[in-house]
């Protein structure tokens, strides 16, 4: 399928939709305060006894009591701060302590493999959490005008998002100044956690 | 090694059971673009001299004003 320059979504299952749906989530969350809508929708999440599931409940529950200012506030204080946030999101800082290193220039490298490039104009450099998360996101619905394999999508998990991430969504979920962020970093590492164990049966 | 043919279905069960098929994130589909949204460029474009992507569409929109 690669090559082909229609930019439709592959047809993938509910499954695989399922995940691609809750990188999106993350991707949003984590990308950008969160604006009137999605605080709308994320109370409307419900979730069933699964820990997954709880997750999304506490999400949700945490979203019904925050104000948009209280969200925005908590965001900035977690990833923006005055010079830098309580959390650096990024690869590279999580792989080796620095910002801007060899995990964000082989992450380009990846991209530029697979066709892929950043759009938006934030400043940010790529290996963000959630640049990764909406990367992924587009691998498994063929955003990219191409189907990725699950092979494909499992080498880019373990190699520039996987490898890190859970370590972050454990800080998150610890960090001081997290509420509404409380339940997402236990949501991205159940979520996590449960990606690296369906690779592992795929491969 | 697998069969070909436990593969699938293993792995759909899995993600099944690990409950991310729940209606709650399939409600979510209406999530719209996020901020940091990768796009794929193709590659054939890839040493063009100049690609209108969508913020830089967005740029010419916002310099009209």
């Amino acid at each position: 399928m690669r090559g082909l320059d229609v930019a439709e979504p592959a047809v993938v299952s509910e499954e695989e939709l399922s995940r691609a749906r809750l990188y999106r989530l993350l991707s949003r969350i984590l990308g950008a305060p969160a604006d009137a809508a999605l605080l709308e929708f994320l109370k409307k999440l419900e979730g069933d006894e699964t820990t997954l599931g709880q997750a999304l409940g506490a999400l949700s529950e945490v979203a019904g009591r925050v104000t948009l200012e209280e969200a925005g506030r908590e965001f900035h204080d977690l990833f923006i701060g005055v010079t830098q946030g309580e959390l650096l999101p990024f690869a590279s800082h999580y792989l080796t302590g620095f910002l801007n290193e060899k995990p964000l220039a082989e992450l380009r490298e990846e991209m530029n493999n697979l066709g892929i490039s950043r759009s938006n104009d934030s400043s940010d450099p790529e290996d963000h959490i959630a640049s990764l998360c909406e990367i992924m996101h587009g691998m498994i619905i063929g955003e990219y005008g191409a189907s990725y394999s699950l092979q494909e999508q499992r080498n880019f998990f373990f190699n520039h998002v996987g490898n890190w991430a859970v370590k972050f969504f454990d800080d998150l979920e610890a960090a001081r100044a997290a509420t509404l962020f409380m339940p997402v970093g236990l949501l991205g590492r159940m979520f996590f956690k449960i990606e690296e164990e369906a690779f592992s049966i795929a491969a | 090694m697998k069969s070909k043919t436990d593969k699938p279905s293993s792995r759909r069960e899995f993600l099944k059971t690990a409950s991310l098929s729940a209606g709650v994130v399939a409600a979510g589909a209406v999530i719209e673009t996020g901020s940091v949204k990768a796009e794929g460029l193709p590659k054939e474009n890839k040493n063009a001299g100049y690609t209108e992507s969508d913020h830089v569409k967005k740029y010419y929109e916002l310099a009209r004003i």
